[in-house]
């Protein structure tokens, strides 16, 4: 029931993106908009390129575009010249294990290694953008903002699947269905996160939005 | 990948379950720490604006009682001196229509001559109060020269000036608010300090321009003028600042290493006064 749920939720986002695509324009949500297009479409593909391609490729390649996009997407978000260089840094260092991992054909399908290095980097990230954030004084309140809520569907995603990613390899099909379900809410948790930054109202960089703040 | 080697099949499942329920504690705990962190930031930011806006507040106050007294005094020397003066002419100009008798006539004439002459300087001494002609014809350095000499003159304390580098002079309305400045000073000094004497320098230092004063009496150091500006008192003082702010001047209170004589500094950015004359 759940990974049903989970994989419609993944429809959600790419719904209310489209709906609200004037409040989203010209915020850098594209990015999350063709990740979540890319989420919906990995099931389908998983089965049907599943008899001819092995899934381990599937779940690689879906991991590698994964982590370009939300490169991408942190790339264009920072705005300190000397932040700008370390998503590009990092994609360079999550290529090379990746790749690596890619040639070294795994029995497993899923591709633990490059999966948590992945989850390590965007935490990275969302902490360093989340700084960043803090520190604009033309941002009043963080939540106000559309990319806050894309952050914390991040954190709260890749930190609660950070452990599950690192161990699948060594868990049994068994272990692996019960734990599961773990991935599967915080994707649903997730994708309501995009919902909810695609639907609010576009944050206007203020300098004086803090006048209207109410403690 | 070496804690994935050390963990036994057994513990997968506790490092698993501990590993993420501590991300996610840790995770949340960043959130709301964030968020709790900025809203404390923007209430310390909102606070030092409102405080910002009180001390605005207290100028704008301060200057609005200024001019009213200032008016007042105008109105005063007008009604008290210069009414009665015009007032004792009318009655000798109406003397003329009554007594026929011509060398009384020109007894009331002459008299009427002389306190018209009398209101004419007065009105005159009102103007110049209010602008000072050689401020306006000569500028900054000969005003202020002028004024110190009547202070002087006048044998009541030893007052010198000196401008080291005033080639160029400053816009009128900015000589006019530096004046001023000065003036509040001085009279300050005069009133307060039981100085013996005052001595004014001006130079110049790249592109800030300064001001200093020095007397030897009773003054007051930058904590008393911070104190004075927030208190409902010191009118003189909250005028002083609020002039300096129109000119993005400094003004800084202190008493010399020798702890003998107390310098009041004013500091002012050329190039801020070359923007004001842009915008004008």
């Amino acid at each position: 029931m759940l990974p049903r749920i989970a994989l419609l939720s993944e429809i959600l986002p790419i719904i209310f993106y489209l709906i609200f695509l004037k409040r989203n324009r010209g915020q850098g949500l594209w990015v999350i908009f063709l990740y979540c297009i890319l989420s919906f479409l990995t099931e389908p593909f998983y089965h049907i390129l599943g008899a001819n391609i092995p899934q381990y490729y599937v779940y690689s390649s879906f991991t590698i575009i994964e982590f370009t996009l939300f490169s991408l997407f942190f790339y264009t978000s920072l705005h300190e010249k000397k932040f700008k260089y370390i998503p590009l840094i990092c994609a360079v260092i999550f290529y090379v294990v990746a790749i690596t991992n890619f040639k070294k054909r795994s029995d497993n399908p899923f591709d633990s290694l490059p999966a948590s290095v992945e989850a390590i980097l965007v935490i990275s990230y969302c902490i360093l953008l989340l700084y960043e954030q803090m520190k604009d004084p033309t941002v009043g309140l963080v939540y106000n903002t559309k990319k806050f809520w894309v952050i914390i569907a991040f954190l709260l995603y890749f930190s609660a699947t950070l452990f599950l990613f690192l161990y699948t390899g060594t868990l049994s099909e068994e272990q692996r269905s019960s734990y599961w379900p773990i991935n599967n809410f915080f994707e649903i948790l997730k994708n309501i996160l995009f919902c909810v930054s695609f639907i609010m109202k576009k944050h206007y960089n203020n300098p004086y939005a803090m006048d209207n703040f109410e403690p | 990948m070496i804690l994935l080697e050390v963990t036994s099949p057994g513990n997968v499942s506790l490092v698993l379950f501990f590993g993420t329920i501590g991300m996610l504690a840790l995770t949340i705990g960043l959130i709301v720490f964030i968020i709790f962190h900025q809203r404390k930031v923007i209430r310390y930011q909102q606070k030092l604006q409102r405080m910002e806006q009180d001390q605005q507040k207290l100028l704008l106050n301060a200057s609005i009682r200024l001019q009213e007294e200032e008016r007042q005094r105008i109105a005063a020397d007008l009604h008290d001196d210069a009414g009665p003066l015009l007032a004792t002419a009318r009655l000798y100009l109406n003397e003329n229509l009554v007594n026929l008798d011509k060398t009384t006539q020109l007894q009331s004439i002459y008299n009427a001559k002389q306190i018209i002459d009398d209101t004419i300087q007065l009105i005159r001494n009102i103007s110049h109060s209010l602008m000072p002609p050689t401020l306006k014809n000569f500028g900054l350095e000969s005003a202020v020269n002028d004024l110190f000499q009547k202070i002087s003159g006048s044998g009541s304390m030893n007052a010198s000036s000196r401008f080291h580098d005033y080639r160029e002079r400053l816009q009128a309305e900015n000589e006019l608010i530096i004046f001023r400045v000065i003036q509040e000073l001085v009279n300050n000094i005069l009133k307060h300090s039981n100085a013996s004497f005052i001595h004014l320098t001006q130079n110049t230092s790249g592109d800030k321009f300064f001001i200093r004063l020095h007397h030897d009496g009773r003054g007051i150091t930058q904590n008393d003028f911070n104190k004075l500006n927030k208190s409902n008192v010191g009118l003189g003082l909250k005028n002083i600042q609020s002039r300096l702010k129109v000119l993005h001047g400094k003004i800084f209170f202190e008493k010399d290493m020798s702890q003998t004589y107390y310098k009041v500094t004013i500091e002012l950015v050329k190039e801020e006064e070359d923007k004001l004359q842009e915008q004008d």
